[in-house]
């Protein structure tokens, strides 16, 4: 990856993408795990933020199939 | 899909074209007008400006504006010091003004349209579409009313936007040595960004992520250089200040955050703009399936991310002005693109389900599209549409349009002035309200005591010390990094002869020991705005 022709294709980043998404998405739900002193469970902001990761993921998984294409 | 040459479609599209950019000229002209206006008025028009003003005279001094607030004069800044440094060589030669301030910010608002220009022209080909980019970011409702103040945002957009611009091309230069120095100006440019204004890492995240997907190694090595660079300015800016630097910039900006101010800012900006969101995004769109993505479509869709932190409290509708350049440049080469019919897609399962099949309506999209160009910057000048409603030109206009403000002042703003956050202002400056100003300065002349005031132009055309920053201490308050002990002191020793009250923006606690101690004896009105003169109660 550090040598100076490589470059991202859009597999790769789909792949990227999907598992930012992914661990992005259990992240936030996490907050209220460790946050226990809040009340009223998951908030506003935290379902838009929910809503992008899942954007995220799904913009990951249209990319996987566009191969060695650099991206 | 290859280029239509429809002759029939000339006409129609030029004048368009015209009429489009009679339009948005005469918006840059307002631009103008607003901008020579402005110059003009020596005090605060926008809170919080004269604020910047004393930081740019400490800075002339060579004294640091991060300081202790808990004592005497209660006086910190939140902001980088660049554009205060900047404006520091004109305090020698023109002494306490804002016209410096206020031209820094439109020279860096102009600076940066015509940088958009050059980036339109320089990927589409096309001049007039290039010249409408540049018209379209000045005519923005965002852009128009922040451009021209005494504040560092536009400078920070204009160094973001030349960064990103100079960066664009990088990994195709095939010269080692030109590549490099194209690198470190562009790396030179965030830091300046980020020097201004603590918003701009959001622009350095998209860059470098955007540099990592294009070459890994490049984005590793550059990064850490920046970050090298960065992190010791900060040290030395921290070292330098007893540790003001952090708890001034840092720690005392992290503030309350309203949801539904994000979301009503966010669809403002939709409503406004979205005749160009479209366009860009659909580049965005094409780029990430069809060819490679430009730096571009990384910065536009980070910036866009940045409009989550317009909620906060001292935020608003500027946080937008960042994805409304990368915007104006995304869009500029979609319309350019479509007028040159130069839409290429390569085949994969995407081109196959939804391109392929409208092959046949190739000639007919491209025929819409030189006619659905031109129209949409015609329709983008009439959706952020704004001008004064009176006066010599304008009042005459205004009529001859029968447009009447929809503001509290003499001014017609398409934004409507509906969102929270959004800023209430754009109209003129009057002799009326310079001559209200100067009434103001009167009584902080003879004043007997200090003088505490939530503008600090009228303390300094009086000529007496500025005391407090009133958004500066409520930060800090709400954080818990201010002992306000000691102002409330002073004001329950009725040490001040006079406050003067825009929009109580002060701590609670201060408010409450005003209230206790202070009573209004005068209002006086400027820029549409009451400023309530308070007096020690008699005892």
């Amino acid at each position: 990856m550090l040598s100076n022709d490589f470059t991202f294709s859009k597999r790769l980043l789909g792949f990227l993408f999907a598992l930012l998404g992914a661990v992005g998405f259990v992240a936030i739900l996490l907050i209220d795990v460790f946050d226990i002193g809040r009340e009223g469970g998951i908030g506003p902001s935290q379902r838009i933020a929910l809503g992008a990761m899942l954007l995220l993921v799904f913009l990951g998984l249209t990319l996987i199939p566009l191969g060695k294409h650099p991206a | 899909m290859t280029r239509s040459n429809k002759p029939v479609l000339h006409l129609p599209r030029t004048l368009l074209l015209a009429v489009a950019t009679i339009l948005l000229g005469f918006l840059a002209f307002v631009f103008v007008a607003y901008a020579i206006n402005l110059m003009q008025f020596p005090f605060d028009y926008d809170q919080g400006e004269g604020f910047e003003l004393i930081d740019t005279i400490m800075f002339s001094r060579g004294e640091f504006p991060f300081r202790d607030s808990d004592v005497y004069p209660f006086y910190a800044s939140n902001y980088p010091p660049l554009y205060h440094v900047i404006a520091a060589p004109f305090v020698p030669l023109a002494g306490s003004a804002y016209w410096y301030g206020r031209l820094l910010g439109f020279l860096a608002t102009l600076i940066a349209a015509a940088a958009i220009s050059y980036a339109v022209y320089r990927a589409g080909r096309n001049r007039w579409i290039a010249l409408l980019a540049g018209l379209a970011f000045l005519a923005s409702n965002t852009i128009y009313h922040v451009g021209p103040l005494f504040r560092q945002h536009m400078m920070m957009v204009m160094f973001e936007t030349l960064a990103v611009i100079l960066l664009a091309g990088v990994n195709e230069v095939a010269n080692r040595t030109r590549r490099r120095w194209i690198l470190l100006l562009g790396v030179l440019l965030l830091l300046a960004a980020g020097y201004t204004k603590q918003l701009a890492a959001f622009t350095v995240v998209a860059v470098f992520a955007w540099l990592f997907i294009r070459q890994p190694r490049r984005a590793v090595v550059w990064g850490i250089g920046f970050g090298v660079a960065a992190a010791g300015i900060f040290v030395w800016l921290n070292f330098a200040t007893n540790g003001e630097w952090w708890r001034n910039v840092i720690a005392a900006n992290i503030n309350r955050y309203n949801l539904d101010q994000t979301i009503g800012l966010y669809r403002l900006w939709f409503s406004l703009h979205g005749l160009l969101i479209v366009p860009a995004a659909l580049l965005v769109i094409y780029e990430l399936y069809f060819d490679r993505i430009s730096i571009y479509s990384a910065w536009f869709v980070v910036a866009i991310g940045v409009g989550a932190a317009s909620g906060q409290w001292g935020a608003g509708d500027s946080y937008f002005a960042t994805a409304i350049a990368a915007m104006c440049i995304l869009s500029g080469i979609f319309a350019a693109r479509t007028l040159r019919g130069e839409w290429a897609f390569s085949a994969n399962y995407v081109s196959r389900a939804l391109i392929f099949p409208l092959r046949r309506l190739a000639p007919v999209l491209l025929g819409a599209g030189a006619v659905g160009i031109p129209l949409i910057y015609l329709l983008y000048g009439a959706a952020v549409f704004h001008m004064p409603t009176q006066g010599a030109l304008f009042g005459d206009l205004a009529r001859v349009l029968n447009l009447r403000p929809n503001t509290d002042y003499a001014f017609y703003d398409s934004a409507g002035r509906i969102a929270g956050g959004y800023a209430d202002i754009g109209h003129f400056t009057t002799q009326a309200d310079i001559d209200a100003g100067w009434r103001i300065v009167d009584q902080v002349r003879s004043a007997d005591g200090e003088v505490m005031s939530e503008d600090a132009g009228f303390s300094l055309m009086a000529g007496r010390q500025p005391v407090g920053n009133p958004t500066q201490l409520l930060n800090l308050w709400m954080n818990g990094l201010l002992d306000s002990s000691a102002l409330i002191d002073m004001i329950n020793a009725r040490e001040f002869g006079l406050i003067i009250f825009r929009g109580q923006l002060y701590p609670v606690d201060v408010l409450q020991a005003i209230a206790a101690n202070y009573e209004r004896y005068e209002t006086i009105q400027m820029n549409g705005f009451e400023y309530l003169l308070l007096r020690p109660r008699r005892p």
